[in-house]
């Protein structure tokens, strides 16, 4: 073995006690320790893929991570810029074998660069109207949709966007909003179909609307209520808003522990009243893969912190709960469906890669009466939503699209199933651009309307 | 670096294609092999040919050292930046150009993934037969430079095997079109002597691949043991008997259990001492009286239990957890060296009764997987890079463990290639003489050596090779001159 003097020796451990210290809020170096550098991962990280940057790849983020801890590079613009580049989509943990954690790294990283950040006022007020106002507020939420909906009705929001900046760019992004009674939210407790002899034994579940899901596509929402119940499932329906995943990937930690601990009190409470305990079910993939993060989250809350375990362990995405259905033959999807044309399921990546949940939607669209199916190669790529992404890095999020757009036209597929409010807009407004004649539909929307009850 | 040189290089690749200065430098540092590190004076992505041999010809006026790079998953350091030298990336450099069926073969950007190219050519019921167990990111540029193997080039040969044609862009910037495929090509073969190089002849742009049919039937079949011997006594008597299987992939306890624990678990038994996964291909009459003869050498060695993989998503399985040996290793040590040793077949079974004791001496927990047929073996030693004694243990052991190969008619390198890490290596097992052959074929490609210098062949400063060899060489050379 020659080193040769030109290279750094391995490295030795540093002499001050704790040598990290001034890192410890913004780099999980024990976990950066789990990569071995094998770069299995670098190949599907669609930042990397595009760029071609070591920089902008999985490892190479880690990589910076680590030398930024032991004091051999600086949190800089560099660095930050390729922190955010990330979409936090995950795929590298899907590949990783050494089973690094990259997005709970991610977060913390950029939580720990969001407090170094020294942000123009309108910025820290846009930021602070977003996260701390708007989502966690059903009120907020409400408003902005109604004026949003009035905007675009009136044609308002065409005309103002070009002078809103990066606001009038995401006003524009998003799709038609419904109505105000499609945007009416559901009843507290909805009851389950008691029409077969087992049908006691459905557990009863308990399910986030979510932040935008209601104000953006309301009757998703409704569609998966009803497939639950028509299968003999009571839901209740949480009045707690956003879930906090945003905050979480956006350098907003503290407030994240915030609203998961709102909510995770709430799910205690409701089971105490029920006497059973209930399953937290969700149809945003996004709010899916957060919520089972939050016995992590609320790790060291000495409060809430063996509820939110319990919590975590019990998350399930609502497809979960029906395919095993459909396997044991206690299901049965019998309308004909009304879809016609070819259909592509997209795996959303905070399902795929975030919940592990691959199997369980492909198994309903399969047992849909009169669906024909075609598969997409790069399905676990992301779309570029990625959350906010889109919004904060709008070139990028398309540049992401991209190539699934292309894969997409090839398939010849007339429409786009997918389980994620992010997605879904993110898929609505590329296909537009492209003007392409694919309908964009949640997964729910598929299955309900072929369950005959 | 000079301002104007980087204004003119930026000129050429536009401002994506160049990482001139900063933190984005860092990452570069190192391939595979983590423990060996430089920092580069600047990345360049080039899209095309043109625009790297546009930017290799500045480099060349510059008198700038440049080291090619490819996915940088290599484990001997051949990727590792050098004082005062750029880095061109391939990592732009990822367009299929052309599948051609009929012709059986594709060419590419020398960027393109190794599994990218087995996707492209899947709708034609081709594949590209190389598969290193890092095929998911590393390279077709990348395993052109280090003759890549994979488990299946037992049957198939390994990368230099499937290569058709290259373009490559030489140290002065020329660009050198070897891409039309000759059966037979007039005058030496420049194609076969590149192969392998290590990036130190020039930097490959595009390739032309020979595809390989699918095979009818592939059966894929899992033995489990409870001894290493039995499973290298497997082997042997396999080869003896002349069977032909496509792969032959030995795991012991060690990784089994850490693959296991890894999103890769593929269902070995957690007890097991080792497992031997055997493939065969071909038409389902020769599978199926190949696999006859497969399972009685198996059953007569002691093997406890025997599966088929039922499926191909099953095989799939048994083999993602081959190929994720060496990423789930690091669920269990913090890093990981891995040897690369090659013995005669014959040997195998002695080797790593060797390997295990040099590792027990230096209290070192060791892993080993092996590309059995090809008497290749990975033994992957576990350690921490911040216990230095414990480094200075591991690269004893490494060291010891490439003595052993040589002094028993084996070699430095199975498939990671010399790179860095194996430079003294190369002193032992060649002789002056051998060496200065290889550099004068290097300085007819790349006369001023600018081409990752100092990788493959141990060269001083002063140009002069250096030698050490063993006194096993220098015995077998004498006695291989008394012959002749
Ligand atoms: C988990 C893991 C498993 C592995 N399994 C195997 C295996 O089964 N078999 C095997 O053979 N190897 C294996 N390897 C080693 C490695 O993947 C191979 O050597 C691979 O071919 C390297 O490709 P790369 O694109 O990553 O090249 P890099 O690591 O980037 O470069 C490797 C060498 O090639 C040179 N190079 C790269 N691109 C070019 C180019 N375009 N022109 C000229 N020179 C170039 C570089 O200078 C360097 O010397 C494994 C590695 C890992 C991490
Ligand atoms: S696959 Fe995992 S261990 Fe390998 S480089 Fe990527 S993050 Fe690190
Ligand atoms: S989370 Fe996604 S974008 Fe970020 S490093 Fe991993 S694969 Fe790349």
């Amino acid at each position: 073995m020659s080193t040769g003097k030109e290279f750094a020796p391995p490295d030795a451990t540093p002499p001050q006690a704790d040598p990290i210290a001034h890192a410890r809020d913004l780099v999980d170096y024990a976990a950066s320790l789990d990569c071995i550098h094998c770069g299995l991962c670098i190949s599907s990280c669609p930042t990397y893929r595009i760029s071609g940057r070591e920089s902008a790849s999985p490892r190479g983020r880690i990589h910076l991570m680590r030398a930024a801890a032991e004091s051999r590079v600086e949190a800089d613009a560099d660095f930050a810029e390729e922190m955010d580049y990330c979409l936090v989509c995950r795929n590298c943990e899907s590949v990783c074998p050494a089973g690094v954690q990259f997005g709970r790294m991610m977060e913390l990283t950029r939580d720990g660069l969001e407090s170094r950040r020294q942000r123009k006022l309108s910025a820290r007020l846009a930021r602070w109207l977003g996260f701390r106002i708007v989502l966690p507020s059903r009120l907020a939420l409400r408003l902005v949709g109604t004026l949003t909906r009035l905007m675009q009705v009136t044609g308002l929001a065409r005309m103002f966007a070009p002078a809103l900046g990066a606001a009038g760019r995401a006003l524009q992004s998003l799709p038609a909003l419904p109505p105000a009674r499609e945007r009416a939210l559901l009843p507290a407790r909805n009851r389950g179909l008691r029409n077969t002899g087992d049908s006691d034994a459905r557990p009863a579940l308990f399910m986030l609307e979510g932040c935008a899901q209601p104000e953006l596509f309301g009757h998703v929402n409704r569609s998966t209520v009803d497939a639950l119940c028509a299968a003999g499932h009571d839901v209740h329906v949480a009045r707690a808003v956003c879930c906090g995943a945003l905050h979480a990937h956006n350098g907003e930690l503290d407030q994240a522990r915030q609203l998961a601990r709102i909510y995770v009190q709430e799910w205690v409470r409701s089971c105490a009243a029920e006497g059973a305990e209930l399953i937290p079910i969700t149809n945003a993939s996004g709010c899916g893969a957060h919520l089972r993060e939050y016995g992590e989250l609320l790790a060291g809350d000495a409060q809430c912190g063996a509820d939110a375990a319990r919590f975590s362990a019990l998350v399930r995405d609502w497809s979960e709960l029906l395919s095993p259905r459909i396997a044991d033959g206690s299901l049965k999807l019998t309308a004909p469906t009304n879809v016609s044309g070819p259909v592509a399921w997209d795996d959303p990546c905070h399902l795929c890669h975030g919940q592990g949940v691959r199997e369980d939607p492909r198994v309903l669209l399969k047992a849909i009466p009169g669906l024909e199916q075609v598969e997409l190669h790069d399905s676990e790529s992301c779309c570029g939503s990625a959350g906010i992404y889109s919004l904060l890095r709008p070139a990028d999020g398309a540049a992401i699209l991209a190539p699934k757009l292309e894969t997409l036209a090839n398939s010849g597929a007339r429409t786009l199933v997918t389980s994620n409010p992010g997605c879904q807009m993110q898929w609505l407004a590329g296909i537009r651009s492209k003007g392409m004649d694919v309908r964009v539909v949640h997964l729910a929307e598929l299955v309900q309307p072929t369950q005959r009850t | 670096m000079d301002a104007a040189l980087i204004a003119a290089l930026r000129n050429v690749l536009g401002e994506a294609g160049l990482v001139g200065s900063g933190s984005r430098l860092v990452p570069y540092e190192s391939d595979g092999l983590a423990m060996l590190r430089h920092t580069p004076e600047m990345v360049l992505l080039p899209r095309t040919t043109a625009e790297a041999a546009h930017s290799m010809r500045l480099l060349a006026e510059a008198g700038v050292p440049v080291v090619g790079r490819g996915a940088g998953t290599g484990l001997s350091g051949g990727a590792t930046p050098v004082e005062g030298g750029v880095v061109i990336s391939l990592a732009r450099m990822r367009d299929v150009l052309e599948v051609d069926p009929a012709g059986r073969l594709a060419r590419v950007q020398a960027g393109v993934v190794n599994a990218d190219l087995t996707r492209a050519a899947a709708p034609h019921g081709l594949f590209y037969a190389p598969d290193p167990s890092s095929q998911m990111a590393c390279t077709i540029g990348g395993n052109v430079a280090e003759n890549s193997g994979g488990p299946h080039c037992f049957m198939h040969g390994s990368t230099t095997r499937h290569i058709l044609g290259l373009v490559i862009v030489c140290a002065d910037g020329e660009v050198l079109d070897l891409s039309e495929p000759q059966p037979d090509p007039s005058g030496y073969d420049l194609i076969g002597s590149f192969v392998g190089s290590e990036g130190t002849l020039g930097l490959v742009t595009e390739v032309t691949v020979k595809l390989t049919r699918v095979p009818p039937v592939t059966e894929t079949l899992l033995a489990v043991f409870p001894g290493l011997d039995g499973a290298c006594d497997s082997v042997s008597d396999m080869i003896a008997a002349r069977l032909e299987p496509s792969a032959l992939e030995i795991l012991d306890r060690l990784t089994i259990q850490a693959v296991e624990a890894s999103v890769f678990a593929a269902g070995y038994p957690k007890t097991a001492e080792a497992v031997l996964l055997v493939e065969l291909e071909g038409s389902a009459l020769e599978v199926d009286v190949t696999s006859k003869d497969v399972l009685a050498i198996l059953e007569q060695r002691g093997a406890i239990e025997l599966r088929k993989a039922r499926d191909p998503l099953e095989r799939r399985k048994l083999w993602a957890g081959r190929k994720g040996a060496f990423g789930a290793m690091g669920r269990i040590a913090p890093d990981l060296y891995v040897a690369d040793a090659v013995v005669p077949r014959t040997k195998l079974r002695r080797m790593v009764a060797r390997t295990a004791e040099i590792c027990r001496e230096r209290n070192l927990r060791l892993a080993t997987v092996f590309h059995a047929g090809d008497g290749n073996l990975h033994p992957n030693i576990c350690y921490d890079r911040r216990d230095l004694d414990e480094v200075k243990r591991v690269l004893e052991a490494g060291r010891m463990i490439l003595q052993e190969c040589i002094a028993a008619g084996g070699s430095l390198t199975g498939e990671h290639g010399v790179g860095l890490e194996k430079l003294e290596g190369m002193d032992m097992l060649f002789k002056q003489a051998d060496l200065a052959t290889m550099c004068r074929m290097r300085d007819a490609w790349d006369p001023e050596r600018r081409m990752n210098p100092g990788k493959l062949l141990p060269v001083r400063a002063c140009r002069e090779v250096r030698t050490n060899p063993l006194p096993g060489v220098e015995a077998r050379d004498a006695a291989a001159g008394a012959e002749s």
